[in-house]
């Protein structure tokens, strides 16, 4: 099953969007498996993750955020600002199946 | 705007990656569960509820409050013990080096600049008496936070410049990895325990004694006091404003560097609180996270509320209804990026100004005494609004959260109304685009 994690600085504002998320890939039938931390913690939580999303509000660390991803050759990229405050799980579910395809 | 934008992520990205920030961020990250709960269990050894202490003696005898204040100083009252182990811990993951041993040595360090002895007054006397054999809980508490942060840093860094140098014992083929492991930290421990000795004797010559003494007084006292003021705490919450205007998560960047000096301030008035005293600061952690960040900052829960119950448009209140219950609970990225607040100039004026005036009605409705201080609990910033207010501060602070948040809804809603015209307007136009659109076909 394929893993998405989503990041931003304490893990709470993305765990809304996370649930967003499920219940968009559940009704489609999508499997996958979706998770929130803090940014933080990144560097213990990469392990068999297929894409990194991180929150618009720390997109200012993205520099730091992708040296990590890219050493354990993970892709990473920043939610679209609007979609994240609308809390879309639809279009940020499908900017990270794009990312894994 | 964008060249303020420009100007505004370097820096944001150099604080939030600056290694010392960022191990001083993970020593209280660490720290801050077990801040919580014995900021709680005091609270709940001092309940500001009449009757409550008769009551309790009543129902649990009289040693009762042990059950509460023990656990307060385990951790609350020793916070430096964890906020070092966390610092060393981290900045040695950020040099690749073993954790668990340099924050071990870093403790050490700190220990050693700490006087095992106290001044005792014993009842009915005048004269102080020296005691032996104790740490004193005194430099362990926040007094000590700046010590131990210094301590944890320059332990840290010794360890690493002796790994680097290669100075470590190295066995001999054949013996087993274990084994040569635990020699592997003798040298670093040995040398850093030799600096610090003589760190300390160098503060045995000064009339400050100690380096506690010495750093209280010329670095935390000054520094606290000036994070004690309305202006340093006005300069704070702009830049936080600021940051958050352009995106950028401000509350992050400027707790980095304001956080040490806060928790400090939290940590003062706890100590007042619980030994009865009048509590000495009006600003600590709490002032900001709970009386001036109502629904997250830009104090937004008012804003939530406009856009559910009197914005007209389908765009607001569409953020309204997704924003109300994480705004309850302090998240409010939905409606940063989501109304949006972010590069909107109309509504970023009242976004800024909003906490800053409510720093000025809390610190005046504090320094007049008709709301109680901040006790100095330390309370998760996510706590709801009303009950934040009654935990740090009783009745009175709980209704001053109320008449902050009426503040609030007063300043958002005229520029909130323009906003929600324009969205209005554009809808209207869309629909009538569409409109025109079907009669064609």
């Amino acid at each position: 099953m394929k893993k998405i994690a989503l990041f931003c600085s304490a893990g709470m504002s993305t765990s809304l969007l996370v649930t967003k998320m499920q219940k968009v890939a559940e009704a489609k039938g999508i499997e996958v498996s979706i998770e929130a931390y803090p940014e933080a913690t990144m560097e213990t939580e990469l392990d068999n993750v297929d894409a990194v999303l991180i929150g618009p509000q720390i997109k200012y660390l993205l520099r730091k955020l992708k040296k990590i991803c890219d050493e354990k050759s993970v892709p990473i990229s920043v939610i679209n600002t609007m979609d994240y405050g609308m809390m879309d799980g639809e279009k940020v579910l499908n900017q990270a199946l794009k990312m894994m395809e | 705007m964008d060249t303020i934008e420009e100007k505004l992520m370097p820096i944001a990205e150099k604080l939030a990656t600056n290694r010392y920030l960022l191990a001083i961020r993970d020593g209280f990250m660490l720290a801050m569960p077990l801040l919580i709960i014995g900021a709680m269990s005091l609270l709940l050894a001092y309940l500001p509820i009449k009757g409550y202490e008769p009551f309790m003696a009543k129902l649990f005898g009289s040693n009762w409050m042990d059950f509460f204040m023990v656990p307060y100083h385990a951790t609350m009252a020793i916070m430096t013990v964890f906020v070092i182990l966390g610092i060393s811990n981290s900045l040695s993951k950020y040099y690749k080096i073993e954790g668990m041993s340099t924050a071990v040595i870093s403790l050490t360090g700190f220990l050693i600049l700490t006087p095992f002895f106290t001044m005792f007054t014993a009842e009915g006397s005048k004269i102080a008496v020296k005691v032996g054999g104790v740490i004193p809980m005194e430099w362990i508490s926040s007094k000590g936070l700046f010590v131990g942060m210094i301590s944890a840093i320059i332990a840290t860094e010794i360890v690493r410049f002796i790994i680097n140098k290669g100075w470590v014992i190295k066995m001999p083929e054949g013996v087993p990895p274990t084994v040569a492991k635990s020699f592997s930290s003798l040298i670093p421990a040995t040398i850093t325990i030799i600096i610090f000795n003589f760190i300390r004797l160098g503060f045995t010559f000064t009339s400050f004694e100690t380096i506690h003494n010495f750093i209280f007084t010329i670095l935390q006292v000054p520094l606290t006091s000036l994070g004690d003021s309305l202006g340093a705490t006005l300069v704070a919450n702009f830049f936080i404003g600021l940051f958050w205007s352009f995106g950028i998560s401000g509350g992050d960047v400027v707790q980095s560097v304001m956080s040490p000096v806060w928790i400090a301030l939290s940590g003062d008035n706890l100590t007042a609180f619980q030994a009865g005293l009048a509590l000495p600061h009006i600003i600590t952690q709490q002032f900001n996270s709970i009386y001036l960040w109502i629904g997250g900052g830009g104090a937004t829960l008012g804003l939530c509320l406009l856009l559910l119950f009197k914005c007209k448009s389908q765009q607001c209140k569409k953020i309204g209804k997704l924003a109300i219950l994480p705004g309850v609970f302090g998240i409010n990225e939905p409606i940063i990026f989501g109304l949006p607040i972010v590069l909107n100039p109309i509504i970023l004026i009242p976004f800024i100004l909003t906490p800053l005036l409510l720093a000025v009605v809390t610190y005046i409705s504090m320094k007049t005494g008709i709301v109680p201080r901040p006790n100095g609990v330390i309370i998760p910033w996510t706590t709801p609004p009303i009950i934040g207010g009654y935990l740090i501060s009783g009745a009175r602070g709980a209704i001053l959260q109320a008449i902050e948040i009426v503040i609030s809804i007063f300043i958002y809603l005229p520029f909130i109304t323009v906003v929600d015209r324009t969205y209005c307007e554009q809808e209207e136009a869309y629909t009538q685009a569409e409109l025109a659109e079907t009669i064609k076909e």
